[in-house]
């Protein structure tokens, strides 16, 4: 099996209103493929049915990850199988310590994986190193999970989960947004150090400026719940220059 | 009037009668137990739900194992109402017994009968900075019985302590009720704790009283996690300037437990603050109630006190009753009340879940996290181990 991720004519409603009009997309492994589109055209909505969340209700197609259709699976089944979703808004939660909810997930993980639990030493081995190359400050790590963290700190600590999960689908959604220039650059280098042969990335964004430090293989539009055009990097400098308008008539 | 009572009634009028409690007898005998015309006890009706009233206990049998270590606390049994003193007190504490009860607080049946059907009463004097942990490890074991018991501590002038109070014992359909009378001096620092691990077929009341004086501070924590029906009543009385006292609790319901805090903190004199912060978790059928009366008195100006009750539904048949009251006479104080109900957050569970935590495992770190702030108040590392665990032993059923 050669595709890592098959979207095939998926459709999405939510609230009884159809959000996702028919997506297909394919992502070969090891490729990295970016989605833009207007606000509101249902990026996000298609990374949420991709990682599971509740009250989507898809009416038509499937997801198939590593040729395994995900849709039956519970978010945590779908993340132990090697999807990960840098969520744009990261959620936070006071009283959850964030070193306790990241050795919960990486425990998950080998859980599912057959593995034994991590010992201590080597789970803080692995944060420091993770949390350096991220330049995250070690303070950061001892709050609740995103609990007072800047915007920036956010994405930079999705990434820092991304890099212990060891995930083999990312989905990035708007990862740049809320991140300055220096942070943009070590979350890129971040994400290019996980890129290899067997895993594959979606960057969904509004801004070709990420897409020059994380070079996309295949850049997509998204508009009104699809994918209408598909192109290489330069699509992305297109859209850049000349904006969405268009793809509307395709509505 | 006699034959209003009802069967508990009855049993528990001729146990007063028994004991020779005449003049109480005489005044049960036209009251009977509360009911929810009683406003204390509006969302419990003591004479709808106490059920049957065994025999009075005949005292102390063997114990069971504690459930409840706490490493290196001094440990004082008071099994079926009789006070077991086995070790040799830490310094600073002075331990002894009294005949009869703990002086009830007015008007209130409950406290009353404890008072009266109590035999002895277990009394600690606090001096000095006492590190020891006391733990008062209180039983209710053998066939079901109706059992009395006493508390009485005295945390002198300037001095610290920490006291926790267990409830457990035999799985039977014991009726225990218990009083606790807490007297902290002039600039005494207390932590009171009181945690009910009784058995799913105990009805445990209890009644808890504080007189707190000039510049001390109180840390009072219940936990009701054990019993089919629990009440606490907890009378707080600042007696003296400068005082501040943070109360909280914990209710965790689960199956038809009714599980009830009632608190009543009367702020008497000026420059008193205080915080009341409560929360409950309930899930199958339980019920949780909480009431909360904060009265500050007319010359008790500068008053401050906060008191919020914070829910956490965890399924659609339980249910959580909040009654909070103020009555203020003052007019220079702050006095606010806030609750707060709700259910798992599905979007913290759905991010927990997508990073590959199992839906339990997510909702378990959730309700610790709801209840972290509780304990994060507990200073003392092997206390809050303690009462962690208790919670986590809760979660995990
Ligand atoms: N829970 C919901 N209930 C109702 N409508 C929703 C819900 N979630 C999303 N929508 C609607 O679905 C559409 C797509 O939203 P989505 O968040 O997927 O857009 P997006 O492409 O990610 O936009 P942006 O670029 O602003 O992040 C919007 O019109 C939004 O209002
Ligand atoms: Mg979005």
């Amino acid at each position: 099996m050669s595709n890592m991720l098959e979207i095939k004519d998926l459709h999405v409603k939510v609230e009884d209103k159809e959000i996702l009009k028919g997506v297909n997309l394919t992502i070969p492994k090891g490729e990295t493929h970016a989605i833009m589109g207007r606000n509101g055209s249902g990026k996000s909505t298609l990374s949420y049915v991709m990682a599971g969340k509740e009250g989507y209700e898809v009416t038509k197609g499937e997801i198939l990850l590593d040729g395994e259709n995900i849709l039956e699976l519970e978010p945590n089944e779908r993340a132990v199988k090697g999807l990960f979703l840098a969520f744009q808004y990261p959620i936070e939660i006071p009283g959850v310590a964030t070193m306790t909810f990241l050795k919960a997930a990486m425990n998950a993980q080998r859980k599912a994986r057959g593995e034994e639990e991590l010992l201590t030493p080597d789970f803080m081995r692995e944060v420091k190193s993770a949390a350096k190359m991220l330049e995250i400050d070690s303070a950061m790590l001892k709050r609740a999970l995103n609990v007072g963290f800047s915007g920036g700190e956010k994405k930079r600590a999705e990434i820092l989960q991304m890099a212990l999960l060891k995930p083999k689908m990312c989905v990035f959604d708007e990862t740049d947004s809320g991140l300055d220039i220096d942070a943009l650059k070590i979350v890129s280098q971040g994400v290019n150090a996980l890129r290899d042969a067997n895993r594959s990335m979606l960057i969904i964004t509004h801004y070709q400026r990420l897409l020059n430090y994380i070079v996309p293989d295949v850049v997509h539009v998204f508009s009104n719940g699809r994918i209408v055009k598909s192109g290489d990097k330069s699509l992305a400098l297109e859209l850049e220059e000349h904006g969405y308008a268009q793809y509307d008539e395709s509505i | 009037m006699i034959g209003k009572l009802n069967q508990s009634e009855q049993v528990l009028l001729e146990t007063l009668q028994k004991t020779g409690a005449d003049e109480l007898a005489a005044d049960f005998a036209k009251t009977g137990l509360p009911t929810r015309r009683n406003e204390a006890y509006h969302y419990s009706d003591l004479k709808m739900l106490l059920g049957d009233v065994p025999d009075l206990t005949t005292g102390a049998i063997s114990t069971s194992v504690p459930l409840l270590n706490i490493e290196g606390a001094y440990r004082i049994l008071i099994v079926n109402g009789e006070v077991q003193i086995s070790d040799e007190p830490p310094t600073g504490v002075i331990v002894s017994t009294s005949r009869g009860g703990v002086v009830e607080p007015e008007n209130d049946i409950v406290a009353q009968l404890n008072s009266a059907l109590t035999k002895e009463t277990l009394n600690i004097d606090l001096q000095g900075t006492v590190e020891t942990i006391i733990h008062i490890d209180r039983r209710y074991e053998g066939e079901a019985s109706h059992i009395n018991d006493g508390v009485e501590l005295y945390i002198l002038d300037g001095s610290n302590a920490t006291i926790i109070e267990s409830f457990s014992g035999s799985n039977e359909a014991h009726l225990s009720n218990s009083a606790s009378k807490v007297i902290l001096g002039r600039d005494a620092k207390v932590t009171h704790i009181m945690v009910d691990l009784s058995g799913g077929r105990v009805r445990h009341l209890q009644s808890v009283q504080y007189e707190i004086n000039e510049s001390a501070l109180l840390h009072s924590l219940i936990i009701h996690k054990g019993s089919a029906l629990a009440r606490t009543q907890l009378f707080a009385k600042f007696i003296g300037e400068n005082a501040h006292a943070d109360f909280a609790g914990l209710i965790l319901g689960a199956k038809e437990q009714h599980s009830d805090i009632s608190i009543n903190i009367e702020h008497n004199v000026a420059n008193t603050t205080s915080s009341e912060n409560y929360k409950s978790v309930v899930l199958d059928k339980a019920k949780a109630i909480f009431q909360g009366k904060i009265l500050v008195a007319r010359d008790a100006q500068k008053t401050d006190a906060a008191m919020k009750h914070q829910g956490l539904m965890l399924s659609d048949d339980a249910q959580i009753l909040v009654k909070p009251e103020l009555e203020i006479y003052a007019d220079d104080v702050i006095c606010g009340h806030g609750a707060t109900c709700g259910q798992i957050d599905m979007d913290s569970l759905f991010y927990l879940m997508s990073r590959g935590i199992e839906k339990e495992q997510a909702k378990s770190m959730l309700i610790r996290a709801f209840l972290a702030e509780l304990f994060d108040e507990i200073k003392i590392e092997a206390l809050k181990e303690a009462l962690i665990s208790v919670a986590d032993e809760w979660l995990e059923v």
